[in-house]
């Protein structure tokens, strides 16, 4: 579906803001685009894999964001534009690469796009990426709305080129994932040509080596890139100011906060009271710019999301430049009026903007509000997460926890980064015990299996996807074999990246663009490292079972263990199932002793209904995929299941 | 007989010390589960009352109960329990001889009545190197392989629990003391289920003075060679004062000193030496091998006997008073340390609310039987 | 000569329901068909890990003249539809108001803690009554019911829609509708739809 293809320059299109990201990359002519799958990142490489072939793009998903940087920074140095998408954690996993790639400098016009999670909607932690335009001396743009995720995107090439170094575009949840009016710009003639100079005099940018040495000099270059910045800054349209000359108080925001604040001044009627400086340039800040806003003013709201990046950065200015404009009274993270933590809204910053013009506002009538919540209370019951009907990680981690139990030593399982995250919930039947960064499961595991000397006899279990494994696993795995740490590594190999949308990994038959391409053995890589290595069905619990009993009594070495079945959600496997499930409600013993609910109380599928009427379990058809797990978990044999047509 | 929930059972005897591991708990639904000798919970129950609880032989066992309930009168304290009579008996030649390292007395009772299909199963204990493996076993020929000496606390009625669920309605459970508590209380059916069928058709208990704890042996063990090696193990008669072992390598002597830290905390609150509620209780004649000491203790465990000994499978000969009176001396000794153990423990006859007794019996009768010489 | 006036500008609609109903599905439908009339259309969605079983929302604002927040502000909702009857109480405890209307199925989907036994589902009369409590007018449809008579659930969602234009707050014609759909679907599959969303239209004919 080439959406962003058939609407010529000039079209309105609803977009998704990754949609429109993608597409002002193309409009500049990107030849190469990298990323690893990151909610809310995925969609950039997505829709950019889908008109590769028309628009004669390579795109790839790289085993891991540093790899996908590298990618990225090859094709910028050939003199093709290049990108590399991620979530903000990317950013961390291949900031060390960024550091030098910084300070190098790159050719063809290259970007990073880091899509940040404020309020981590979907992660276990709400970093952000902006610091690091900082810490690596580059550009930062923030999109404040979808035509400027769009525009800002291609004009991000530009800039690189201009300076001859890597921009950041950062976008955020609520302008990824949300959708909004974009006018298309012209489509260039796709680029055909790459070719790496090296054979020009060594330090020459161009034509020569790719290195940041000598640091000094080229750290002095980064510098003067950054200033150069600094100046098209300075006039750039992305930055922008409505309201009165001298309003009683300055906005200043970026990114999603923009549309946040322009609804809030709209429901507050403030537009008389209020300016707001929109800025799209966020490092370096345009310190003319800043000053020439901050003059309007004494009082000064900064609204950003997450921490306090900007409103740092502005009171930089401020200081600096207090002797002309006088002291200001800020208002923003540091002094609590706005949250310091968790997503930014429209309701946080009406409620900023009642609190310092001293207004009463009410989002509803107090007493529907009351009732409202009331109502709430007994009429909508909270929805915890859960592993999806069929989830082959419900039958892994029911395993694993039952093992564990009755092995009586109080064993763990450190975890990482997928769905399977959310065993440390009951839905996983709470059996992970830490969770960190993408492969620290094994990397923890690693450590805590060489604690034996210090007494610790504890059963050592870790887990990771099929895609984690790639990304960052295998590093930690050898350093377990080549130690000797006892431990247990369970791969959950559930055939993609799950998680943010199943896209495929260096374990698949396919790349991103739909290709065939060799599929790598887990198993493989383990043997060749040096582990022992077996595998078994999530599905059948009593092999696995079997099996993880018998790699907990091995004496020594580093264990693994591949539990392999489909995800519940894989396009092979969807809307197909294995068999149908039924409850015999006369054998079904419900409450009573010897059972006491087990299939709803403790495992708790969504297929699986407990009806209070008649005491007896039964499973709902639409949401039920016919695993038949619960089947084998059932203590009366009461369900059963029976091959599907 | 006061019946609590699984998570009493957790608390007071899982968590409190006085698991044994004779999983009568184990496998009545999928809460409990017993491996390697440990008893676990894999999730909890909220149930207030269980048949885990009611079964368990370390809460709330009320003898006058047991006693009431299996032969009518109130318990007495008397060493060796109620009896009718007490036989030296061997296995007869119908089981073949030299086969078994006592006197094959409860194989030979036990293929007797597969035989005669007075039973459909039996609930034995095998063995695997070190680990009792407890078996359901349907052919008589293969009763005997179970028939070994083990010392080691296993979880037998697992079994039993799995074989009526699958239907099974003439079991004979052959088991240690705590675990023909644990089948006499289970046989009263306690959560009173309209749905209730006796399923035990024979109890045979084993004498038993204490057991060893599974993984704490296997510790011990492993140290000191490969327990797969493992083909017999005994502890012989006082004077002796050692465990032997006989392995694929050769014979190994421990002295009882090192093997008694092993043994768990729990079975020295324990009463019961020749298994008192069963239909028929065995165990070693001192001083006379290749025979045991037979007791018959119901009116379905004589006919048995009868029956066995008149076609060829049992032999029995009167037992001489001198060993009765010496087995009645051990019995005792073990009441006494029973009864002044589960005092110090705080775990006979609790009264205070909100607590559980693991044991009751009359104060009078405590007071005769420690008082008894 | 624009888009047709709306009753509110921006018009702020809420379409809520639990992760995998296919709520981003009807979001970006009605987004789209409203950016074809010539609308400013801006929809604020979450996907991920809301998306195993817990509560969706996607806002979908309509405007004839700018974008918008894609974050409704609180108590300005004008329109929720629901894919289930919980969510829209959930919903209109934050974001509604008593000129707020409501349109929603009836098939319960239980959370794992009421399935489980920890929680309590509301009964329908409840949901109902509650429902006329926080809106001033609502409509509540069988729409899963019809839709697995259709052959599948996911058409719920297009009846939804089908009632939504019959409620008439916003203008989703049938041949905008269709217009949308042939864009992407083949023929047949774009008279199923339209059936489905003939379907709700009627339903709502009756009240």
């Amino acid at each position: 579906m080439s959406q962003r293809l058939d609407p010529g320059a000039g079209a309105r299109c609803l977009l998704m803001g990754n949609e429109a990201i993608a597409r002002g990359a193309l409009e500049a002519g990107v030849s190469v685009a990298a990323g690893y799958p990151g909610t809310p990142s995925s969609e950039i490489i997505e829709n950019l894999a889908r008109v590769a072939g028309e628009r004669n793009l390579y795109v790839e998903w790289s085993v891991n964001e540093k790899v996908a940087m590298e990618v990225a920074a090859a094709a910028s140095y050939a003199g093709l534009r290049s990108m590399c998408v991620m979530k903000q954690n990317g950013v961390n996993v291949g900031s060390d690469f960024l550091l030098h790639l910084a300070l190098a400098g790159t050719r063809g016009g290259m970007i990073i796009v880091p899509c940040d999670d404020p309020g981590a909607l979907s992660s276990i932690n709400e970093g952000e990426a902006r610091q690091f335009a900082r810490l690596l001396e580059i550009p930062l743009l923030e999109p404040g709305d979808f035509q400027e995720a769009k525009d800002m995107t291609r004009w991000a090439f530009e800039l690189s080129e201009e300076i001859r170094n890597l921009v950041m575009v950062r976008s955020v949840t609520r302008l990824s994932h949300a959708s909004g009016t974009v006018v298309l710009g012209e489509l260039p003639e796709p680029r055909k040509e790459a070719r790496f100079t090296h054979t020009g005099f060594i330090l020459d940018p161009m034509t020569g080596a790719v290195i940041s040495a000598p640091v000094g000099y080229k750290h002095q270059q980064q510098q003067e890139k950054l200033e150069k910045a600094t100046a098209l800054f300075e006039v750039s349209p992305f930055n922008r100011y409505v309201g009165p000359d001298k309003p009683e108080l300055l906005l200043i925001t970026s990114s999603a906060c923009y549309l946040y604040s322009v609804e809030a001044i709209r429901v507050l009627g403030v537009e008389d009271r209020v300016g707001l400086l929109k800025l799209g340039t966020t490092w370096p800040l345009p310190p003319k710019l800043v000053e020439k806003h901050l003059s309007r003013t004494d009082q000064v709201l900064i609204v950003e999301e997450v921490i306090s990046f900007l409103e740092e950065n502005v009171k930089v200015v401020a200081a600096e430049r207090a002797h002309a404009i006088g002291a200001k009274t800020f208002f923003g993270k540091r002094d609590k009026t706005v949250p310091s933590t968790g997503e930014m809204n429209p309701d946080h910053v009406i409620a900023a903007l009642a609190k310092i013009l001293k207004i009463r506002y009410e989002t509803a009538p107090e007493e529907y509000r009351k009732r409202g919540q009331t109502i709430s209370f007994f009429g909508a019951p909270s929805r915890d997460l859960t592993f999806c009907p069929g989830c082959p990680h419900r039958a892994s981690f029911w395993s694993i926890h039952n093992v564990l139990e009755m092995d009586g030593r109080e064993g763990f399982v450190c975890g990482d980064i997928g769905c399977y995250t959310m065993a440390l919930t009951p839905t996983g039947f709470s059996t992970l015990k830490t969770v960190h960064a993408m492969g620290s499961g094994t990397g923890l595991a690693s450590g805590f299996g060489k604690l034996g000397q210090f007494g610790m006899d504890q059963p050592v279990l870790s887990v990771c996807g099929d895609s984690t494994f790639f990304h960052a696993a295998m590093p930690a795995l050898v350093n377990a074999v080549h130690h000797g740490s006892r431990i247990n590594v369970v791969v959950l190999d559930n055939g993609g990246t799950a998680m943010t949308g199943f896209q495929p990994h260096p374990g698949l038959s396919v790349d991103a663009t739909g290709k065939q391409a060799p599929p790598i053995s887990i198993e493989a890589i383990c043997r060749a490292i040096g582990a022992h290595v077996e595998n078994a069905d999530p599905f059948d619990l009593r092999d696995t079972q079997k099996k993880l009993f018998r790699l907990l009594e091995r004496a020594d070495g580093v264990n693994v263990l591949v539990l392999r079945q489909v995800c519940s959600l894989s396009p092979e496997k969807k809307w197909k199932k294995l068999f149908e499930v039924s409850v015999r409600e006369e054998v079904c013993l419900g409450e009573t002793c010897g059972c006491n609910r087990m299939c709803t109380r403790i495992f708790r599928c969504p297929g699986l209904v407990w009806d209070a009427q008649k005491k007896k379990a039964r499973i709902d058809e639409v949401i039920c995929t016919g695993c038949g797990v619960c089947a084998s978990v059932c203590p009366s044999g009461a369900i059963e299941k029976k091959e599907a047509a | 007989m006061k019946v609590f929930g699984p998570n009493e059972l957790l608390n007071d005897v899982q968590k409190g010390g006085l698991c044994v591991g004779c999983g009568a708990c184990v496998d009545l639904c999928p809460y409990f589960r017993n491996y390697r000798g440990k008893t676990s919970m894999l999730f909890p129950c909220t149930l207030a009352q269980g048949r885990c609880y009611a079964s368990c032989p370390k809460a709330e066992v009320d003898l006058d109960e047991l006693a009431a309930r299996h032969w009518g009168g109130s318990y007495s304290g008397e060493p060796l329990g109620n009896y009718r009579e007490i036989l030296a008996a061997r296995a007869g030649e119908k089981m073949g001889k030299g086969r078994f390292q006592g006197g094959g007395t409860v194989s030979a009772l036990v293929t007797f009545a597969l035989k005669r299909k007075q039973i459909d199963a039996a609930v034995l204990t095998d063995r695997k190197g070190l680990e009792p493996v407890p078996r359901l076993v349907t052919r008589p020929r293969d009763v005997a392989a179970c028939g070994s000496s083990k010392f080691i606390a296993a979880p037998t009625l697992a079994v039993m629990n799995m074989a009526v669920r699958e239907g099974h309605r003439r079991l004979a459970v052959v088991g240690t003391p705590c675990q023909m508590t644990a089948v006499a209380q289970m046989r009263l059916n306690p959560l009173a289920r309209d749905d209730f069928l006796d399923p035990v058709a024979m109890a045979v208990g084993l004498f038993c003075n204490w057991a060893l704890d599974h993984r704490a042996l296997a510790a011990f063990l492993e140290k000191r060679l490969d327990p797969s090696r493992i083909r017999a193990m005994d502890i012989p008669p006082p004077p002796a004062n050692v465990m032997i072992l006989e392995t694929a390598d050769g014979k190994l002597e421990f002295p009882l000193d090192d093997i008694r830290p092993l043994i768990p905390q729990t079975c020295f609150i324990c009463p019961d030496m020749t298994s008192e509620w069963s239909d028929l209780s065995v165990g070693m004649f001192e001083g006379r091998t290749g025979w045991n000491t037979l007791i018959v203790r119901t009116e379905r465990g004589g006919a048995l006997v009868e029956e066995a000994r008149a076609r060829g499978f049992l032999e029995t000969e009167s037992m001489p008073a001198p060993y009765t009176d010496s087995l009645a001396k051990a019995a005792l000794q073990k009441k006494q340390r029973a009864l002044r153990t589960a005092t110090t423990r705080e775990v006979l006859n609790v009264n205070q609310d909100g607590k559980r007794s693991a044991l009751r019996v009359r104060p009078e009768v405590v007071d005769s039987i420690l008082s008894a010489q | 000569m624009g888009p047709a006036k709306l009753s509110s500008d921006p018009y702020n609609l809420i379409i809520t329901g639990v992760g995998g109903q296919g709520n981003v599905l009807a979001s970006r439908l009605v987004g789209t068909l409203l950016a074809d009339h010539g609308y400013c259309v801006t929809i604020g969605e979450t996907f991920g890990a809301t998306q195993r079983g817990g509560s969706v929302m996607s806002h979908v604002r309509v405007s004839s003249e700018t974008t918008c927040s894609p974050l409704i502000p609180k108590g300005k909702a004008h329109m929720v539809v629901a894919l289930e009857p919980t969510e829209a109480l959930r919903v209109l405890m934050d974001y509604g108001n008593p000129a707020c209307q409501a349109l929603s199925n009836t098939r319960p989907i239980y959370s794992v803690g009421v399935i489980c036994g920890d929680q309590n589902y509301p009964s329908s009369e409840d949901l109902e009554k509650w429902m006329g409590e926080m809106t001033a007018r609502h409509w509540l449809i069988h729409a899963t019911q019809e839709a697995l008579q259709m052959g599948s659930p996911i058409y719920g969602n297009i009846i939804l829609i089908g009632a939504l234009a019959a409620t008439g707050v916003l203008p989703l014609a049938r041949q905008a509708f269709e217009r949308v759909l042939s864009r992407t679907l083949s023929p047949d599959k774009v008279e199923a739809n339209l059936t489905a969303y003939d379907k709700g239209y009627s339903m709502i004919a009756c009240f």
